[in-house]
């Protein structure tokens, strides 16, 4: 019982924390017309047709990006635990480095190196999703590494092994059923850092929803604060039917924390 | 009882061939051309940089530069500030994790937290800077209700949102989330009988963090750690937005370099990136160092 | 494990650097072949133009100089279709875009740039730029144009004093006002002095308003110390947010951002602009073509309708003084309506346009300067 006060102490906190901001930027979004209470601003927003082009657009990648991210990451997190941990340190630090190579570096030396034939990618999209599978490696890595940590990989690939299942069988239906909770983590990660990012798609010359954030916030006053919102809240319906999208990974062998 | 994480024990008693060892490679390579061809290569490409001068020709100029005391000043500070958030964001976000997951709190405040957490995660930059402005700025929402309720003026008794201290408190708006994100999973490999049998055998709550879940969370607290230190330590919009860069941070001198109206040194730029790679780099083999040493706790 | 890691990574960047290094070596490209010659004749010109059908612009964001209008008129003057890159780039994205894309004919390369002064001579240095000289190019004073073409200067503004009138109820007039206990936590700068114009002017600004020059930018760091420990300064950018939200009321910008943030604003909250009594700094903005533009004939055309009458009252109206003013003034070209909405002619006789050479002094003794001296440098033991 004296658990359950402390635990809703610390979420009063959290939330008082989290929410306190978001409300004084939704009550600043209500004063974009003088004197009174209104959701003029939100109507700006609203009614322009780039709001929706670039949202859309931004969505469109982050789907692409959670998808390849995952089947790069997946296998090689796997690999790293069962076959060779000797490589983790390497692997660590190539996870962390995009965090300390600035963006608008990485951007410039991708479009040097393939503007021309025969790796001519810079006019296609897939530079610009390769670009974000790099920006989330961090994220994707630990939140995988961390979920493979908390099962017993070795036993359950073992175990299904000596059942008679194959790889592929193993893969969907034995591992990433009892790392559900990461791949959920690392997809949401990825989702919410491929809808904000500014750089890759402002050099890149794409019509994504961060550089619409951007022009947005450079000019107006009351605009911008209601595009947070909203953009809050348009994230948050993503990441909710993301979640019940998952919930058809649940297999009949997820107990959370897996076998032991 | 044996609590043990996965026992990775090299099972070969004989040496292994040339062929097996690097046969052990062999899943990693899409992983490592991918980084190759979309990482290094790029970086490296223009990171050359910074080793040339403006006409193109070799010069170590710009790594001497490096060590000027106010470029030190800022790489020291920005170390700072990511430590400083990297811990606190590791420590309330752990305490908030633990309260929804092992806390005894109904499922849907965890399910809430944990979806909350993948949007809060990455709102940062200008909405985050500008939220905590409406909210603690000197006529912020906060600000004012205290003034009017309680009389008191926040910023005469030494209160500054733009300060160090300021800064560090929005950054953890998105690192603790990140910190509950990550750490959720490891929280549900707790099993409650493992405390069930603690208490049960007399150890006081203590002793049961102390010898059995500390040992047990180590590794995925570390990794955790170092996550959010590479995330605070490479972020600049927020901190740009926030403190006009006025605070001196590295991301900031680098953007100044490569992409500002007023200065226009971008192979100063690009070597203060490579700095930045390079106390990273030395991070994490700090870090990997840690993890070895938290390994061994968990052999029983 | 240590073993291999080290001499791995090594050898990683070791290969990044070399295959980086070769790529910078073989990138020589020739920019004077790359772009054919003008066509002779303007209505050639135009025709050229119109077959490559596409202009790329950069950092133009639609409210600064009124770039928004000229951008759709001459889309649909000409037919050609613009394609705006990151209207919130910075005079350093814009070179940096044009070396990274030397090779790259797709939309991520800038035709033309608009850049800071200073910019101009070390673009034609590093060979980023090609030559052209619009047929008003004579009405172009000397002092702000490359002679052999290329760059130009395209227009200016001086710095303005941009408040809040709502939060503010007596707005300063001079730099002297902003010492004021009235102005307690209200005073911030447009940027940061190491990577916006408009903060290292207002600092060149304050040195002239208190017995500096822009040879002498000391002054304007004191004064900035100054207002610093009265705590009337705020460590904040000034953005129409916060502005408007009263965090940061008073602020210096250029007139022509600040006017039209006024406009903007719709007496929500009413935004006054002044332009100080002392310490009146202009700026130049100049216009060049890539050397590597994928549309070198939009791109001349794009700068033969700036620098037309026509071209030149479109920035008139967005409140920037364009470079052939004196010429328009005495032709008596400029619409009366337009000349009405500008500040009163007077304020901008003081006007002092730092030198290209008083630019370089003054921006690199600031930036090596601003942290020590105004000290707004925030410790840890705070």
């Amino acid at each position: 019982m004296r658990r359950k006060g402390w635990s809703w102490l610390w979420v009063a906190l959290g939330t008082l924390y989290f929410f306190l901001p978001l409300v004084a930027t939704f009550l600043f979004s209500l004063k974009g017309k003088k004197g009174v209470l209104s959701f003029i601003a939100y109507a700006h927003v609203f009614s322009d047709p780039q709001f929706v082009q670039t949202f859309t657009f931004s969505l469109e990648m982050a789907v692409v990006t959670i998808l390849a991210g995952l089947a790069l990451m997946i296998p090689t997190a796997i690999w790293v635990h069962l076959r060779l941990p000797r490589a983790r340190p390497l692997i660590e630090i190539f996870a962390l480095l995009p965090f300390v190579i600035p963006p608008i570096v990485l951007v410039f030396g991708l479009i040097r190196m393939y503007s021309r034939p025969p790796l001519a990618l810079v006019t296609s999209p897939v530079l610009l999703v390769a670009g974000y599978v790099v920006l989330s490696f961090p994220y994707v890595f630990r939140a995988v590494d961390a979920g493979l940590r908390a099962i017993d990989l070795r036993m359950l690939i073992e175990a299904a092994q000596s059942l008679g299942a194959r790889w592929g069988t193993t893969l969907f239906r034995v591992v990433l059923p009892n790392i559900r909770v990461s791949l959920l983590s690392a997809a949401f990660l990825t989702f919410s850092i491929v809808v904000g990012e500014l750089t890759l798609a402002v050099m890149l010359a794409w019509p994504a929803f961060g550089p619409y954030m951007a022009l947005v916030g450079r000019d107006l006053a009351y605009e911008p604060a209601a595009l947070a919102i909203i953009s809050f809240a348009l994230t948050w319906g993503a990441l909710v039917v993301m979640q019940l999208l998952s919930r058809g990974l649940r297999g009949p062998t997820a107990t959370p924390g897996g076998v032991h | 009882m044996t609590v043990t994480g996965v026992q990775v024990t090299g099972a070969h008693t004989a040496r292994p061939s040339l062929r097996a060892s690097l046969g052990r490679w062999v899943g990693l390579v899409p992983f490592f051309l991918f980084a190759l061809a979309f990482m290094l290569l790029p970086a490296g490409v223009l990171l050359v940089g910074a080793f040339q001068d403006a006409q193109g020709g070799f010069t170590l100029v710009n790594l001497a530069h490096l060590f000027r005391t106010n470029i030190l000043h800022s790489y020291l500070l920005t170390i700072e500030v990511s430590l400083v958030t990297a811990l606190g964001g590791a420590l309330l976000g752990f305490l908030l994790a633990y309260a929804v997951t092992l806390g005894g709190l109904a499922s849907g405040v965890r399910h809430f937290l944990v979806t909350f957490s993948g949007v809060a995660s990455n709102f940062a930059g200008v909405p985050l800077a500008f939220a905590f402005i409406a909210t603690l700025g000197r006529v912020g929402l906060v600000t004012t209700l205290v003034k009017t309720l309680f009389g008191i003026s926040l910023y005469d008794s030494g209160f500054n949102l733009y300060s160090f201290w300021g800064l560090s408190f929005t950054y953890l708006y998105f690192q603790l989330p990140l910190m509950v994100l990550i750490i959720t999973p490891a929280l549900d490999g707790m099993r409650k009988e493992w405390r069930e049998a603690c208490e049960n055998l007399g150890a006081s709550g203590a002793q049961y963090w102390r010898h059995v879940a500390l040992p047990i969370l180590m590794p995925s607290l570390l990794s955790s750690m170092i996550l959010l230190f590479g995330n605070a330590f490479g972020a600049y919009a927020t901190a740009y937005a926030l403190t006009g860069g006025f605070i001196n941070l590295v991301p900031i001198q680098i953007g100044a370099q490569i992409r500002g109206d007023v200065l226009h040194d971008p192979n100063l730029g690009y070597a203060l990136a490579l700095g930045m790679v390079v106390v990273m780099t030395l991070s994490i083999l700090g870090y990997t160092t840690l993890q070895r040493r938290a390994a061994r706790f968990t052999k029983t | 494990m240590k073993k291999i890691l080290v001499p791995f990574i090594s050898l990683l960047f070791l290969a990044g650097i070399v295959i980086g290094a070769a790529a910078n070596g073989t990138q020589e490209a020739k920019p004077m072949a790359l772009l054919t010659q003008a066509p002779a004749k303007f209505n050639d010109l135009v025709t050229a133009a119109q077959k490559e059908g596409q202009l790329t612009v950069i950092a133009l964001p639609h409210d600064w100089v009124n770039y928004g209008e000229a951008i759709s008129t001459f889309s649909k003057k000409y037919g050609i279709k613009i394609n705006e890159l990151n209207p919130d780039g910075g005079s350093g994205d814009e070179i940096e875009a044009i070396k990274a894309n030397k090779d790259n004919k797709g939309p991520q390369a800038p035709d033309v740039i608009d850049v800071g002064l200073s910019f101009g001579p070390d673009a034609r240095t590093a060979g980023l730029l090609s030559p052209y000289k619009v047929q008003t190019w004579g009405t172009i004073p000397e002092n702000v144009k490359d002679a052999d073409g290329y760059w130009y200067g395209d227009y200016y503004g001086a710095l303005a004093f941009e408040v809040n009138l709502d939060v503010v109820k007596t707005p300063p007039q001079d730099w002297a006002d902003l010492l004021q206990p009235a102005f307690k936590g209200q005073v911030a700068l447009a940027g940061d002095p190491r990577t916006a114009n408009q903060a290292i002017m207002a600092i060149g600004a304050a040195a002239l308003a208190n017995g500096g020059s822009f040879d002498n930018p000391k002054p304007g760091l004191d004064y900035f110390d100054k207002l610093n420990k009265a705590g009337n300064f705020v460590p904040l950018i000034a953005v129409p947010g916060t502005v408007d939200s009263g965090e940061t009321p008073v602020t210096m910008r250029w007139d022509y951002n600040a006017l039209s943030n006024r406009d903007k604003s719709d007496g929500n909250p009413n935004i006054g602009v002044i332009i100080p009594a002392s310490g009146v700094v202009a700026g130049v903005y100049v216009q060049a073509i890539s050397a590597y533009a994928p549309h070198p004939n939009a791109a001349r055309l794009w700068m033969e309708f700036l620098y037309s009458d026509e071209g030149q009252i479109i920035w008139l109206k967005g409140y920037g003084h364009p470079v052939r003013y004196a010429d328009l003034a005495a032709r008596g070209v400029i619409p009366a309506d337009v000349a009405a909405k500008m500040p009163p002619a007077a304020a901008y006789t003081k006007a002092v346009f730092p030198t290209l050479a008083q630019e370089a002094s003054n921006k690199q003794y600031i930036a090596d300067n601003w942290d020590s001296i105004v000290n707004v440098k925030v410790q840890a033991k705070q």
